[in-house]
């Protein structure tokens, strides 16, 4: 058997042969052993991810030091007395099972009955892609951080590469920015996101969200900046110029296609990044030739090692087991048909089709972080506006969707193979319906949102089918109630789905009506000129509809409609919007009831421009997104800060508002406090998925924050801080009769030197104290509350 | 639905309407009440009324507690306001009926006079709470306290940058202006008013009497950084002239960015003086008040011991 590539796939694969007594030969391309973690930086932490997966191998892997890793490897390769050939470049395979035979450079031929090719992908680095990519201080490379020293150094990428290298560049004392082509570091492993992110919140390094490379150039010796590079980015805010000493560029590898599509492999799409498919047992379409480690998609160095012993015991006729399969066996459990777990992932596969697109390695990580839930009959799975957003797939029986809360007729059944749960694990916000099993056999597979997010981003067939269904079913519940799906289709087939930026306008007033909007996230202003001045009018949350009064008034838009946060909206075109409304009675009604409401309700504003202001106003403020909000009347407010102490004093000392800080409008102030958002900034993005919305609706963060500071970074509204919260308890009566000691609802500094690690710190609205949030409860005079949307948006109106 | 509504009218003024009740039961049984040696503290209705107005100065001396035990539940701070607001306000009648008008040059009546100075004091106290949060907002500006302070530390910073331009003398100056620049101060200092000083007068007067000076073609207006230019051939007079007024204009130029800089500073600072004088004026009424309060419990404790001990 020959083994190609001695990384940690092959290497494991060839110390399983050399363990079982199979004859082997590892050919190996470099002098030494696993060149992708040989060339990792100096001292570089390896982790040992995913956690949960033990590792199979007859040579050991833990999470540790680069040097201590290739050491504990290169002895076990020593002890099995492994037969590697180094400096063994493969540069044809050509035969068939039985009868291969591998072209080394230098003329040689190795024949071998099996081929495992384990030569993953690094050895094919992607580059920038723009103009100056083969400059020679733009590298894609690093293997020692410590050779720079002064220099400022932009390392472009989000994955682990670009973080371990910016950080040690930054520690050997480089200026060091990091450019990332999205707003998340949510690609790299947990650590190394908490890293980075640690790293830019303490200013040790800077970073450029929403930026990517647009050229780079080289500039004249003397040039004025004094660098000899000129790096342009294109950012979300515009065009950004950095002048530097070199650029690192860690943008992952693509496979070696080439060279693989030659050995007979075929690739399933023209995709660069496209990956060869392999059999459940690793083999590729040549019979004989398997795939496995990077190549095979699974550039985990854990699960690398483990495929390697598989797929030696597979050659050798030896059934084996995954490593996940007690895991999955117990994820399973619940699944009465005393099926195995490979046949429960058949079946999972066959009955949700959403999950078919999956390879059998992604169904079974996947698997790995789901519940399976056998509910019995009318037991409900959530309810209506529950906070919950976990997705559920229907494995067999039926459960009943009830749209309406007050209605209990209003149900649509959902048989297997379907999946539910997807409108709040899209939009974020509370459920819209309520699900309750139907009869005794329904069983159900429950994602949490992390995973299924996880899923989204990386398989786009996936992507596809929940978009389409979300199509479907807002249509249904929030359009169209009533009309049966089969009628949608022809609608649903057009609709299309609209991203928009924060600012950016969906249509403007005075433009010819050719669509409307239903909201699938976000939330937009609807605003008017009134007098030459744009005034908000209305706010218009997510899971309503915008932009159906020039459909039916065939007039131009009365009103602009902005995006007041990042929107995903589905576009209806009139044409389709018109066929929906000749569909039903039901469905015209209530959309020209709709209609009526904006046509009073702009007349109304129209009427009373301050009352728009003030929604304009509120609106800017972020409290279009709240469910829950700190309003202060200053006119009352004697800048006590009791509401300050009351918070400090019930969360350790730190208070999670800031009264003085936050614009006024109109004597109504809005301090810097949690609104409570619908659709929380805060929770997008937290590696241990700290940050939770409670039954209430109170977005509060628990104990296992880490401190990255990313729901900091991510609240738009600057309410979460950095903090340590302490045990000390002020004593009332010794501070009032002497003075002596903390005056009582006094914030504590963070102490450095208690090595209590900062934690993100917000309001948790009290929910674990009876009788609501004490900073209204602690006010003297009646100015702070806390209101709802509905509260303030009536006292907007009270306030015109 | 009440959404922001104050302390006076809380629970539908449900204190306001209890005091007057007290107030109107106190009365009625004055006026019932006749004992043969005329109204004072040694009657059933005396000690009755001494009594109840003794725990009602307490209990309102209690709300400084309360206002402080943040987790407490019981009942809301506003709703303590309320009533300690009321409550205090009837005391008036309270206390005084329990006199029975009986004054004189005593530590009793001192007593009454400590309560009724508390009550004005708190009076005073419902006026500054009506009056000032209202003045604050409207004449504060847009900006936070806390921006105003980074906005003016920005300022200084570009009037250093500014007025280094200048020559040593304007930047020394500039910075012994920043130096002197005084916010805030002590307590009595915030409550009178910081006079608005130290905003670099005269070195703005300076800087205003050069810009005003006519510009005399290619002569520089100002002296102390413009390069001389005697004794030159002509040929060099005149070029040298040329750059110099270049100069010139430039230098003109920056003054004005000084000037104005120091004028929006002087704006900002005296807008941020009398935003603390403002604040401080909405506190002032406690620096008596408590103090008060502290001094009448003494005397009352003095009073109790006397009657009960010498009576």
């Amino acid at each position: 058997m020959a083994i190609v590539g001695s990384g940690p796939a092959g290497m494991s694969a060839a110390a399983r042969a050399a363990e079982t007594g199979m004859t082997h030969v590892l050919l190996e391309a470099e002098p030494h052993l696993s060149n992708t973690i040989f060339r990792y930086q100096k001292g570089k932490r390896v982790m040992a991810e995913p956690t949960v997966l033990p590792l199979r191998s007859p040579i050991g892997f833990e999470e540790g030091k680069r040097e201590a890793i290739l050491d504990v490897w290169n002895r076990g390769v020593t002890d099995l007395k492994v037969n590697v050939r180094f400096r063994a470049e493969v540069t044809g395979i050509s035969g068939s099972r039985g009868d291969f035979s591998i072209a080394l450079k230098g003329g040689e031929t190795v024949q071998a009955r099996h081929v495992v090719m384990a030569i993953g992908v690094q050895g094919n680095l992607r580059k920038l892609g723009v103009p100056g990519e083969d400059l020679e201080r733009v590298q894609y490379q690093l293997d020692d951080p410590d050779a720079y020293g002064s220099e400022t150094i932009i390392v472009v990428g989000a994955g682990d590469a670009a973080i371990e290298n910016a950080l040690a560049l930054a520690e050997a004392g480089n200026v060091v920015s990091i450019v990332n082509r999205r707003d998340e570091f949510s690609r790299a492993k947990d650590g190394n996101n908490s890293a980075i992110l640690a790293a830019i919140e303490d200013e040790a390094l800077g970073c450029y969200y929403d930026a990517s490379p647009r050229m780079v150039e080289e500039l004249a010796p003397g040039d004025s900046s004094g660098k000899p590079l000129r790096l342009v980015l294109d950012c979300k805010e515009g065009e950004a110029e950095i002048y530097c000493d070199r650029v690192i560029a860690r943008l992952g590898a693509i496979p070696p296609r080439k060279f693989v599509e030659s050995c007979g492999i075929e690739f399933p799409s023209a995709d660069i990044t496209s990956i060869p498919a392999v059999s459940p047992r690793y083999e590729s379409n040549v019979e004989g030739m398997y795939i496995v480690g990077a190549l095979a998609g699974y550039p985990l160095i854990k699960q690398a090692m483990n495929q390697g012993y598989e797929v030696i015991e597979f050659i050798a006729g030896r059934d084996v087991k995954p490593a996940d399969e007690p895991l999955l066996e117990e994820v399973f459990r619940k699944i009465p048909f005393g099926l195995s777990v490979d046949e429960n992932l058949d079946l999972i596969q066959q009955v949700v089709p959403v999950l078919e697109p999956l390879t059998t390695l992604q169904l079974r990580e996947f698997l790995l972080d789901s519940k399976v839930h056998s509910p019995a009959d009318g037991e409900e799975i959530f309810a209506f506006n529950d906070y919950t957003n976990s997705f559920y797939s229907i494995l067999a029986g039926e459960v009943e969707v009830q749209i309406d809360p007050d209605d209990p007729s209003s149900g649509i059944r959902l048989a297997a193979g379907q999946f539910f749960g997807e409108m709040s694990l899209i939009s974020g916000r509370r459920r819209s319906a309520t699900v309750r099993a139907v009869g005794n056999d329904t069983l159900l597979v429950e994602t949490p949102r992390r995973s299924m997010n996880k899923l989204l981003q990386s398989v786009d067939a996936v992507r596809q089918v929940i978009d389409q269904s979300f199509i479907l079913r807002a249509l249904q519940t929030q359009i169209a109630p009533g009309v049966p799906a089969e009628k949608l289709q022809s609608v649903a087939a057009s609709t299309t789905l609209r991203h928009f930026k924060a600012g950016e306008v969906l249509f403007n007033e005075g433009d010819e009506g050719d669509a409307l909007y239903l909201l699938r996230s976000g939330s937009v202003t609807v605003s008017r000129d009134l007098g030459g001045r744009s005034t908000p009018v209305a706010y218009v949350a997510a899971g309503n509809y915008v932009g159906e009064m020039a459909l039916i008034s065939d007039l131009p838009r009365m009103a602009t409609v902005t995006a007041a946060v990042a929107c995903d909206a589905l576009r209806l075109e009139g044409q389709a919007f018109k066929e929906l409304m000749a569909m039903s009675a039901d469905v015209r009604a209530s959309i020209e009831g709709q209609y009526k409401d904006r046509l009073v309700a702009n007349a109304a504003a129209e009427s009373r421009s301050r009352n728009g202001s003030m929604i304009g106003f509120l609106v800017s403020q972020g409290l279009g997104e709240a469910t829950d909000v700190l309003l202060i009347d200053e006119s009352l407010c004697v800048r006590c800060d009791h509401c300050e102490k009351a918070c400090a004093s019930t969360h350790g000392n730190v208070s999670r508002l800031n009264r003085e800080a936050g614009p006024t409008y109109a004597s109504l102030h809005v301090p810097t406090s949690c609104r409570h958002c619908e659709h929380p900034h805060c929770m997008k993005d937290c590696p241990p998925d700290a940050i939770n919305r409670a039954p209430n609706g109170e977005v509060f963060i628990n104990d296992s924050c880490i401190g990255c500071g990313n729901c900091e970074r991510n609240c738009p509204y600057g309410v979460i801080q950095m903090g340590a919260v302490s045990q000390e308890k002020p004593k009332l009566w010794q501070w009032i009769l002497t003075g002596v000691g903390l005056a009582p609802g006094t914030s504590v500094p963070y102490d450095k030197e208690s090595g209590v690690p900062k934690k993100a710190v917000k309001c948790d609205m009290c929910k674990d104290l009876a009788g609501g949030p004490a900073c209204v409860r602690a006010c003297p005079t009646g100015a702070a509350l806390r209101l709802s949307p509905e509260e303030f948006m009536e006292l907007a109106a009270d306030r015109a | 639905m009440v959404l922001h509504e104050s302390f006076l009218t809380h629970a539908n003024s449900r204190w306001l309407k209890l005091s007057l009740l007290l107030c109107a039961i106190a009365v009625g049984l004055y006026i019932y009440h006749d004992p043969t040696a005329g109204p004072n503290g040694g009657t059933w209705l005396g000690y009755g009324l001494g009594t109840l107005g003794l725990m009602l100065i307490l209990w309102l001396a209690l709300l400084g507690v309360r206002k402080r035990s943040y987790s407490s539940r019981l009942g809301t701070v506003k709703g303590w306001t309320s009533a300690h607001v009321w409550l205090g306000l009837a005391l008036i009648v309270v206390g005084t009926l329990h006199t029975g008008f009986q004054f004189g040059l005593n530590v009793h009546t001192l007593a009454w006079v400590l309560m009724m100075l508390v009550i004005l004091s708190g009076l005073w106290g419902v006026f500054a709470y009506q009056r000032y949060p209202n003045i604050i907002t409207d004449r504060r500006g847009a900006l936070p306290a806390e921006d105003m302070l980074r906005e003016i530390a920005e300022l200084d910073r570009q009037l250093v940058l500014v007025a280094s331009e200048l020559g040593k003398d304007i930047h020394d100056r500039t910075l012994q202006s920043i130096a002197r620049t005084r916010l805030g101060g002590s307590f009595w200092q915030q409550v009178r008013g910081i006079a608005d000083q130290a905003t670099g007068e005269g070195l703005v007067k300076r800087l205003r009497e050069e810009l005003n000076k006519p510009v005399i073609a290619g002569k520089p207006a100002m002296t102390a950084t413009a390069p001389t230019n005697e004794g030159n051939a002509t040929m060099m007079f005149v070029a040298d002239a040329f750059v110099s007024g270049q100069q010139d204009v430039k230098q003109r130029e920056t003054r004005r960015k000084l000037l104005d800089l120091f004028s929006r500073k002087k704006a900002l600072v005296s807008n941020l003086n009398a935003d603390v004088t403002r604040r401080a004026r909405l506190t002032l009424w406690l620096y008596f008040h408590v103090p008060l309060t502290i001094a009448l419990i003494a005397s009352l404790l003095v009073h109790a011991l006397a009657v009960f001990i010498y009576w």
